[in-house]
């Protein structure tokens, strides 16, 4: 376990800002309890700064995990977000979709969500920006990039993809193994 | 024949004294008169202090003078004696390669001024820096966009770009330069760092890379470079100022190639209110609109369909 280097942190933050934009600062600098970001096995790891020194008499070969997994470094140094790290994403996120009832199950298993399932969209999202996906009773399902900018999808027919997929919560059960 | 001037004000010998009154320093350039010196050594000496003295003094008298609470003090001429320097020449500066390059082909070095002169302003710019010509493109209010350019073409992003490109590339060439120099100072160390690195290479070049291979005696492992991480015990609140300030360096580059205000810094949302004024038709449309209101063209239904 050790803290990031610049270059990890300038990857994580640019990522998790795609999706929550300045709310950032609200993970970084907490008035609760000061937490902090902590890289393990190439995993990040987001932890109170007391379970953290807890952590620390704890063997680097014997630590599974602590605190909140955001995400993974690959190999080449790219930073990929978990679906783990939905809880804060969705506190803060700065633009959100909702897709109706029929449309959860097939984002839940890994697709990609449909014009024809789009419930809500927050106006103004421009292309390419990170969402959060909500059902629409507003529990968060995942996460994922538009395809499209609000105004248009419009013009769109109903089985064109508006929101690509990156994660949802049923990767819970399908990568279990792995995720943490 | 020194003995018959012992009293005399004016020294006179055969090659005259030279006298530099700067230094307060005089020479003698006569050759030294065997009988008197083998004779008496302290007589011969004292002698030639003396006339030596005299024509300091000669020399002091002549020059002009000042008035001090001390009495009168001459104002001593700059020295004439030429001496050598206390300090070694300083050694030449190592050629870049552009100056090597430069003097084989014969180039002459022009200096470049700091400034130039900006035909529309008028006036004398600075080339590079504060308010710096080459800066130009990305300040000014209105730039050209190529013909062919695609939708999100940021003619500001490129020169801004070209500009960094070219400093990187400058200070790539300047570590180059150094490191060139080092090696011709020490062309020692400089084969042995090479010798080193090529072994190393050639170590790892088998088909196991290296694991399988028979080692020699006294080979040491190849170790890289050691990777060095902050300490995980450090206080978590320095860490959320560090990363505080990366995101507020990460924002500043953000928004340096872009120019207008972030949607959530300014109150207006502009996207919106542009979409809303225009009807859903894009700002173009507006602005269509409004310079063709009062022509022949005019109406709003029929503008679109043109």
């Amino acid at each position: 376990m050790r803290p990031l280097t610049e270059d990890e942190s300038k990857a994580v933050f640019t990522k998790l800002a795609n999706y929550i934009g300045k709310n950032l600062i609200h993970l970084i600098d907490r008035q609760d309890e000061p937490y902090c970001f902590r890289l393990q096995k190439d995993r990040v790891y987001y932890v109170s700064e007391s379970s953290m020194r807890l952590g620390i008499s704890v063997a680097r070969p014997n630590l599974v995990s602590l605190g909140t997994c955001f995400g993974k470094f690959s190999k080449s140094g790219k930073f990929k977000l978990h679906v783990t790290a939905l809880d804060y994403l969705a506190q803060y996120a700065k633009y959100k979709v909702w897709i109706k009832p029929n449309g959860e199950m097939p984002f839940l298993y890994g697709n990609h969500v449909v014009k024809a399932h789009l419930g809500r969209i927050t106006e103004d999202t421009p292309e390419h920006q990170g969402v959060v996906v909500f059902s629409m009773k507003d529990i968060p399902l995942g996460f994922g990039v538009t395809a499209r900018s609000t105004v248009d999808t419009r013009k769109l027919d109903p089985t064109a993809i508006i929101v690509f997929h990156q994660a949802d919560v049923g990767e819970y059960l399908r990568d279990e193994d792995t995720l943490f | 024949m020194q003995r018959n001037s012992n009293q005399s004000v004016t020294v006179e010998k055969e090659t005259p004294l030279e006298v530099d009154p700067g230094y307060l320093t005089v020479t003698d350039l006569n050759p030294v008169d065997e009988e008197s010196y083998n004779e008496n050594l302290e007589a011969h000496l004292q002698s030639l202090a003396r006339d030596g003295v005299q024509a300091l003094y000669a020399s002091l008298f002549t020059l002009p003078t000042r008035p001090s609470p001390d009495g009168p003090l001459a104002q001593l001429p700059p020295p004439k004696t030429q001496l050598p320097r206390a300090k070694p020449l300083p050694k030449p500066k190592p050629q870049t390669k552009w100056e090597a390059f430069a003097a084989a082909k014969g180039i002459q070095h022009k200096v470049r001024d700091r400034r130039e002169w900006d035909e529309e302003k008028q006036d004398w710019v600075n080339r590079w820096g504060r308010n710096g010509k080459n800066k130009q493109i990305e300040e000014q209010w209105i730039t050209e966009v190529p013909l062919n350019a695609d939708a999100d073409y940021d003619p500001r992003k490129v020169a801004r770009d070209a500009r960094k490109e070219r400093v990187a590339k400058n200070e790539k060439k300047h570590a180059q330069n150094v490191t060139r120099a080092a090696a011709a100072a020490n062309p020692r160390d400089a084969r042995k760092t090479d010798i080193e690195k090529t072994l190393a290479t050639t170590r790892i070049s088998t088909a196991s890379m290296g694991k399988f291979d028979k080692k020699l005696d006294g080979e040491k492992k190849i170790r890289g470079v050691k990777r060095k991480f902050d300490p995980t015990e450090k206080s978590v609140s320095d860490e959320a100022k560090a990363s505080v300030a990366l995101l507020s360096r990460l924002e500043s580059d953000a928004k340096k190639t872009r120019r207008e205000p972030q949607a959530e810094e300014s109150v207006l949302n502009t996207r919106k209110a542009v979409r809303f004024a225009s009807k859903g038709r894009g700002g173009l449309a507006l602005g269509r609109e409004a310079a063709g209101g009062r022509s022949s063209r005019g109406g709003r239904g029929r503008g679109g369909k043109r």
